[in-house]
């Protein structure tokens, strides 16, 4: 496992692609968390309807709330990471160099878990990015952290695992397509907007059956926070809903990766 | 003397077309095997298998007397189709990925190749700014990595200068000359004629023959004569055989015999008690290119 660890970030370290990810989320997390607590939350303090409940509640970008806040705000930019994912998997193929791999010695399993590990160390940088974003955001909103500190940081553990989970589906699409802009027109065209649209229609017509789709079910990982939902037995409700998609979410990895797995070891290379 | 390789009854389809049909052969420790083929003879796909990058309908195959596995292919140094690597790494920094992977070589191995294939002095450019004769050579430099005792060049010399062409020949025939087996891919007759100690012709995914090159390219004795009466000598020369014709560009009167019956002294001695001197006599071998003609337009 190391040395295909040592021989993926051989390839991932010089990849330019991978810093402009890194440079791009490390600006956009802050950026669209400090837009949303300029203009969606201080804007909707001075509402008349929701402002006065608003106030009632702790300000959602203080320490416990802001791991939830963050982390849901933050998961709105997974097609940023996704886009280097599926780059690097495509890349392999264009340049044929995951043939090399094979023919330098790899199995073809060793080929898929240094994609898993691709997969892993991208989640994993874009899930520090959001913990030093959200660290940063309740640090200087909160007045004592003393006592809450930790409390809702199992939204850090979530985080991962949302972003995990999809940024393998966009490798499984890489994965079956191996053309980079198909991949990435499917990917993204299906991350916004056919699958939100589908969740809504879902929720119209089929009983909320769009809560099993592919990305909804890591969505909803990481409930809307309490300050975006106007009603509190919704929210609870979201909230309740978070436990049982840790489940679902790490079904849909073992399916996702059984897939990939089966899929490379079949196919000719 | 072991196989390296023993293929067994491949076969391999593409949809509906037949790439290979039932191939077998073995490749001697110690050889320099050429494939040789026309275009879409199956060359390439029959190294592909014995790569594992495809995989066959039917049949198998054995290096070192066991089944292919990852273990041995580290220890094979291949160059499959074309040069794959990634584009954005230097060459220095592809060979470590290609020895993190082998674990062939040291980093100073990595020097040692790239001075070997002259590409030392380009070594941390991009492998996107190459030639395509620098990338085939940084493609030669990865199968060389570590010294692997075994070589697999699939067309080793596309994209090569004529220069680049007879540096790698002479390589190949050094590594030949240490002990190495050599299988190479190619449809450079020329270079095959020169270096090959044994080949297999493939034609549309079929065998048509395989064995020590001598053995393939020489179905027939050709004995190339001259005197001063031409016509006199080739009179004289048909008891020997029902082949004899006078080439008026050369100026030699060539006759054939079954493989093997060839005896120069004996032709010499009855064109002599006939009264003909000669000036020349010769037993040709046929040339690779005029022997594939005939293989693979049958």
């Amino acid at each position: 496992m190391s040395s295909l660890l040592k021989t993926e970030w051989l390839k991932i370290k010089k990849y330019p692609a991978f810093w402009w990810m890194t440079g791009i989320v490390a600006l956009a997390y802050p950026g669209m968390n400090y837009a949303i607590y300029e203009n969606g939350y201080k804007d909707t303090l001075n509402d008349k309807t929701m402002g006065p409940i608003l106030r009632m509640l702790p300000n959602p970008f203080t320490f416990p709330d802001v791991w939830q806040t963050v982390a849901f705000i933050s998961s709105f930019f997974i097609f940023i990471p996704s886009i280097v994912v599926i780059m690097f998997i495509t890349n392999e193929y264009t340049f044929k160099t995951h043939r090399q791999n094979i023919i330098d010695g790899w199995s073809r399993k060793n080929f898929m878990i240094s994609k898993m590990i691709d997969v892993a160390i991208i989640s994993l940088l874009a899930t520090v990015l959001y913990f030093v974003t959200a660290l940063i955001i309740g640090s200087s909103n909160s007045t004592n952290t003393s006592g809450n500190f930790w409390e809702g940081s199992q939204y850090v553990g979530l985080f991962f695992l949302q972003i995990f989970s999809q940024l393998s589906i966009a490798l499984l699409i890489a994965l079956l397509t191996r053309r980079a802009f198909i991949a990435l027109g499917i990917f993204i065209f299906y991350f916004f907007p056919s699958e939100p649209i589908l969740v809504q229609l879902g929720k119209r017509f089929a009983n909320d059956a769009g809560e099993f789709l592919p990305l909804e079910i890591s969505d909803r990982l990481i409930p809307r926070p309490r300050f975006m939902v106007r009603h509190e037995a919704d929210w609870k409700a979201l909230v309740a809903q978070s436990d049982i998609h840790i489940v679902y979410t790490i079904l849909l990895l073992g399916l996702t990766w059984g897939i990939c797995f089966w899929i490379n070891s079949k196919r000719d290379l | 003397m072991g196989s390296v390789l023993t293929v067994d009854g491949i076969t391999k389809f593409y949809g509906r077309i037949r790439a290979l049909n039932n191939v077998s052969f073995e490749v001697p420790q110690g050889s320099v095997f050429g494939i040789l083929g026309p275009n879409g003879s199956g060359k390439t796909t029959l190294l592909s298998i014995v790569l594992d990058v495809l995989k066959s309908n039917n049949g198998n195959f054995l290096w070192f007397g066991h089944p292919g596995s990852p273990e041995q292919r580290k220890k094979i140094g291949s160059l499959l189709e074309t040069p794959n690597f990634y584009h954005y790494l230097s060459a220095v920094d592809n060979l470590k990925v290609t020895q993190s992977i082998s674990g062939r070589g040291t980093r100073e191995d990595i020097d040692q190749v790239l001075k070997k294939v002259k590409l030392y002095e380009r070594r941390k450019s991009r492998f996107k700014t190459y030639s395509l004769g620098m990338k085939q050579r940084l493609a030669i430099a990865a199968s060389l990595l570590g010294d692997p005792k075994v070589l697999v060049l699939d067309e080793p010399t596309n994209g090569l200068d004529p220069v680049g062409i007879a540096e790698i020949r002479e390589l190949i025939v050094g590594l030949k000359k240490s002990g190495h087996t050599i299988i190479m891919a190619s449809h450079l007759l020329d270079e095959v004629e020169k270096v090959c100690t044994h080949v297999a012709i493939l034609k549309t995914g079929d065998v048509i023959t395989t064995g020590d090159v001598n053995e393939v390219l020489q179905d027939e004795d050709v004995i190339e004569v001259s005197a001063a009466d031409l016509s006199a000598l080739a009179h004289a020369l048909q008891p020997l055989s029902d082949q004899v014709s006078i080439n008026n560009v050369s100026n030699t009167v060539q006759l054939s015999l079954p493989k093997g019956t060839a005896k120069l002294d004996q032709i010499n001695k009855l064109c002599f008690d006939k009264g003909i001197v000669l000036n020349h006599l010769l037993l040709k071998k046929k040339r690779l290119e005029a022997r594939f003609f005939e293989l693979t337009n049958s």
